[in-house]
């Protein structure tokens, strides 16, 4: 029973982990349910949780399986009623296609990560957004620290490839 | 040197992470060794940390639609409601078998025999209850090691916060109510225990509430019996293990032909409600009928109890011979 009460658990991850999930779903909606849910889920399992267990990694490892559930549901439901017709998701209509000047970069960045595969970019905004060490991230992903990394590294290439060199900023330092 | 050569593309992941703060030992010098000699992948380097710069932005920026704080109300709503409901549980190992403790917020909700150890799935009474089952911690550790204690011979108490929820009216609940207050080592009837409860006619119903006791043990039920002695019934099919409490209590068992039944003439006696206990041979009182008696198993249950021994048949100066 040494343990902080659930209520502090909530009180300091709960904001992170809506966020995390705003970023990965789009619609805030469903980052609301998914939040609940985590919580929910976690509430239930808490008091078996190992003492020594890193609390903060296990409420992302709960929230990215939550996630990749729904949208494994989402793309059955999808599969049933119309077939292969792409991506079905809400978008904000902003492509990368019009975007030409650097200062406009990190709306066509976002673009990118938000149509990365689901393990990239959950890897990359746990890594990125959120800063969680790749032990952890692998965990939440139920792969190696090795995979961890290079699904962070191709999230970085796709980002790369996506971008004109006119849009990155040269450097201030030196390499 | 085009970056699209075999060592290019061998250095990228290494360059990627050196330009991104995630770079492994020994990367960094590797990629200052390449860069040194190829103008390209410097170039790559430099537009990777400024995609890093990108990205740290965005890290900053808010979240579009943030409702984080009505979420957190909406769930802090949900969480308490779960809360109510909500019990831990766990299966212990015994000496009478696997044994499922459960307890809420408020106290211990039940307490269960298995007749396998396969965990919580096998219990009835939770699949019944329409509760919301969460593993447990340590929760009802404590009360286990009690019912050890007490199954050892060690405690004679079980002081337990209890909750009555599973109790399946409030005819049931009054039923436990009392049987809770039966001090160890004294034993009634169910007709006796009707009256106890202001319901002298009620005797039957007594025993379907005592039959489907939430609470075995820590709510004695195994000290009610029926009207002639005999056990009559626990648990549903456990007649031994009410035997094996009684024993436990120092409550003397015989055995008849068809059934078990306490051995009255063994057992010290208090009629109606005296403040003195007797041998059972004092006075009238042989010829009482059972509904009017309590029975303990030594002159210490009965003095434990707060009783007096009788100062016409003494049995302080003549107990019954053990």
């Amino acid at each position: 029973m040494g343990r902080e009460p659930f209520e502090a658990v909530m009180a300091a991850h709960h904001a992170e982990i809506y966020r995390y999930l705003r970023r990965l779903t789009f619609r805030s909606a469903e980052a609301e349910d998914l939040s609940q849910e985590t919580f929910l889920r976690a509430f239930r399992a808490y008091r078996a949780l190992p003492p020594d267990a890193n609390v903060r990694a296990w409420l992302f490892a709960i929230a990215t399986n939550l996630f990749r559930n729904s949208l494994r549901a989402a793309k059955r439901r999808r599969a049933a009623y119309d077939g292969a017709k792409g991506r079905g998701r809400e978008d904000d209509g902003d492509g990368p296609d019009g975007v030409a000047r650097f200062n406009e970069a990190r709306v066509a960045v976002e673009a990118v990560i938000d149509a990365l595969p689901t393990k990239q970019r959950a890897a990359f905004v746990m890594r990125k957004v959120h800063e969680l060490p790749y032990d952890e991230i692998a965990k939440s992903l139920h792969c190696s620290v090795d995979a961890a990394r290079a699904h962070v590294f191709q999230a970085f290439r796709k980002i790369r490839h996506s971008l004109e060199d006119a849009q990155l900023p040269a450097a201030e330092g030196s390499a | 040197m085009s970056p699209t050569m075999s060592s290019c593309r061998a250095i990228q992941p290494d360059l990627v992470a050196t330009a991104t703060g995630d770079a492994v030992p020994g990367a960094e010098a590797r990629v200052r060794a390449h860069v040194a000699a190829c103008a390209p992948c410097r170039q790559e380097l430099e537009r990777y940390r400024s995609i890093d710069r990108i990205v740290g932005d965005i890290r900053r920026a808010p979240v579009g639609g943030d409702h984080a704080d009505i979420v957190r109300g909406d769930l802090e709503w949900r969480l308490a409601e779960l809360r109510r409901r909500a019990v831990t549980a766990r299966v212990w190992s015994s000496p009478l078998g696997p044994i499922l403790i459960a307890r809420s917020e408020q106290g211990v909700v039940l307490v269960e025999y298995l007749d396998s150890a396969r965990g919580l799935e096998a219990s009835r009474a939770l699949r019944r209850a329409g509760v919301e089952v969460l593993e447990d911690g340590n929760e009802t550790e404590a009360f286990y090691q009690q019912i050890l204690e007490y199954l050892a011979g060690e405690r004679t108490r079980l002081a337990w916060p209890l909750d009555y929820r599973l109790a399946a009216s409030d005819f049931h609940r009054e039923v436990l109510q009392a049987t809770a207050t039966l001090p160890y080592g004294a034993v009634v009837s169910y007709a006796r225990l009707a009256r106890e409860i202001g319901r002298p006619t009620a005797t039957r119903a007594v025993a379907q509430a005592l039959r489907h006791n939430p609470l075995p043990i820590v709510v004695p039920c195994h000290r009610v019996i029926g009207g002639t002695g005999a056990l009559t019934g626990y648990a549903g099919d456990k007649l031994a293990l009410k035997e094996r409490l009684l024993s436990l209590e120092g409550v003397p068992v015989v055995r008849a032909r068809r059934d078990r039944r306490i051995s009255r003439d063994a057992m010290y006696v208090v009629a109606d409600h005296d403040r003195e206990y007797c041998v059972p041979t004092c006075g009238s009182l042989s010829t009482l009928p059972l509904w009017r008696l309590t029975l303990f198993a030594t002159r210490d249950r009965a003095e434990s109890a707060g009783l007096a021994p009788c100062t016409s048949c003494r049995p302080d100066l003549h107990p019954l011979s053990a």
